[in-house]
């Protein structure tokens, strides 16, 4: 870790101190992984405190990797509840993960909307983690043809689409 | 790494004075040992594994740039040797 890259830009003076300890939980996890990667606060939605991934090497070793952002994501969160307590949570991104993810889910939400309700035929998605069933719910939950529903044990949960009866 | 490895299963386990982690370089992969009490060892492996797994996927990304292989092995004490 470069130590001229420690964040005390952008926001972090205007933020709580249950936020400022969740943030240095981060950077903690950051500095302990021994790339070149920096965290920034780009958002404040309580109780979510929204990060996210910089510096050099933050796109090669998060970018492509959902699984990984989970991962420092979920162990993050975690120490939180732990050391901060529970008023507070992370969301992590990088280089824009989430948001192309959002997009990619809710389109094949709907391909597979139109298709169950040509077929009049339930049909089942590949296992996603809770967040990300959720954009395939919300997505849904207007359309007047077809309703989602999950099903299984994380990490194996499923969301079903099925015809509305 | 190590040190970190240590921070986090030390902040799930109950008996956090138990836990100790040796690390182990290896010619082409890094082997983490993490010790902890008997009792303890589901706390520190999570349910399903989630908690080793999460590790596990972070020590991974950590050692991308060396291209070095990890591993992350969790021991329970020796019943025994835990009364102290």
């Amino acid at each position: 870790m470069v130590e001229e890259h420690n964040p005390e830009n952008v926001n972090t003076h205007n933020i709580t101190d249950m936020e400022r300890g969740a943030f240095d939980i981060i950077i903690e996890m950051c500095q302990a992984m021994e790339l070149d990667i920096t965290p920034e606060i780009t958002g404040s939605n309580p109780p979510y405190l929204e990060i996210n991934l910089t510096g050099h090497d933050a796109a090669e070793a998060f970018g492509r990797f959902g699984k990984r952002l989970d991962a420092v994501q979920y162990l993050a969160n975690l120490l939180i509840l732990k050391r901060v307590g529970a008023e507070v949570r992370v969301v992590l991104d990088c280089a824009g993960y989430r948001l192309r993810r959002i997009q990619v889910l809710e389109n094949l939400a709907r391909e597979y909307a139109a298709q169950v309700k040509e077929r009049q035929e339930e049909c089942e998605l590949d296992p996603l983690p809770a967040h990300e069933r959720r954009i395939i719910h919300n997505t849904l939950s207007d359309d007047p043809h077809v309703t989602t529903y999950s099903e299984g044990v994380d990490p194996d949960r499923k969301v079903i689409i099925a015809p509305r009866s | 790494m190590k040190l970190f490895i240590e921070h986090l299963v030390q902040a799930v386990v109950d008996k956090p004075e138990q836990v100790r982690v040796e690390e182990e370089p290896g010619e082409n992969a890094t082997v983490y040992k993490i010790h902890v009490a008997a009792d303890d060892l589901g706390k520190a492996i999570g349910k399903q594994g989630r908690i080793a797994n999460a590790m596990r996927v972070i020590a991974k990304a950590s050692a991308m740039k060396e291209n070095r292989k990890v591993y992350l092995e969790v021991i329970g004490a020796k019943e025994d040797v835990s009364i102290t």
